[in-house]
């Protein structure tokens, strides 16, 4: 069986409203990859799919969401953004 | 001088930090909140910031404007709720001639924009609100 290992889950914008919290301890297998943690958010939004334009930031630095995860981690989901 | 800012912006401070005696020229910019959006009245943004990526981002993009132009560069972005005519990012850049300037300038905002993870909630005249992150087919 894989390690289970803890990660922080960053939100930000709608996903934070519907969260209700800016960030989530999650606990998911050893090497799990940041693109699949959307399945772990609470149950309103991980049943709906994430945009196709999401983006991940691993420890403050830009990832791909196929970059496995250690214990510890942080993770952003960066949703698509309108800037100025 | 890159950041973010919970305060209304000031331009005057902003360009005050890319004064430089070796450079003749200094180029600024300001993004304002406009009224209209997608044929609705805006009345204010409120913004939110993934602060640490943030400001890697915008260090990063200053020290690009300044290899690649000789630029001095100082940009804020302001975070929280900003009232529509108000401004919402304030970018200057110096450099030896005005070419250099605009042309940094422009570099850094268009960047800027792309790259800050800086979202967006649209306040409507009518009372309605919305993110503008790509969630519920939202556009901005």
């Amino acid at each position: 069986m894989a390690e289970a290992i803890s990660v922080t889950v960053r939100l930000f914008a709608s996903l934070r409203e519907a969260a209700g919290t800016d960030r989530l301890r999650v606990e998911v297998p050893y090497a799990t990859p940041v693109g699949a943690l959307w399945s772990h958010l609470p149950a309103g939004l991980s049943g709906t799919q994430p945009p196709a334009a999401l983006r991940y930031a691993l420890n403050h630095e830009w990832t791909l969401p196929g970059t496995p995860l250690r214990d510890g981690d942080e993770v952003a989901l960066v949703m698509p953004v309108s800037g100025g | 001088m890159t950041g973010l800012s919970p305060d209304p912006l000031d331009l005057g401070a902003v360009v005050a930090a890319v004064l430089d005696p070796e450079h003749g020229g200094v180029a600024s910019f300001l993004g304002c909140i406009r009224r209209e959006a997608s044929q609705r009245e805006v009345v204010a943004i409120e913004y939110e910031a993934y602060e640490e990526l943030t400001l890697r981002e915008l260090a990063a993009v200053a020290d690009e404007a300044a290899s690649r132009f000789g630029a001095s560069v100082a940009a804020v972005h302001r975070t929280g709720r900003v009232a529509v005519g108000e401004p919402s990012v304030a970018v200057a850049c110096s450099a030896p001639h005005r070419p250099a300037a605009f042309a940094a300038c422009r570099y850094v905002i268009d960047e800027l924009k792309v790259r800050a993870p800086i979202w967006k909630r649209m306040v409507y005249a009518d009372g309605a609100a919305e993110w503008v992150d790509g969630r519920d087919g939202v556009r901005g």
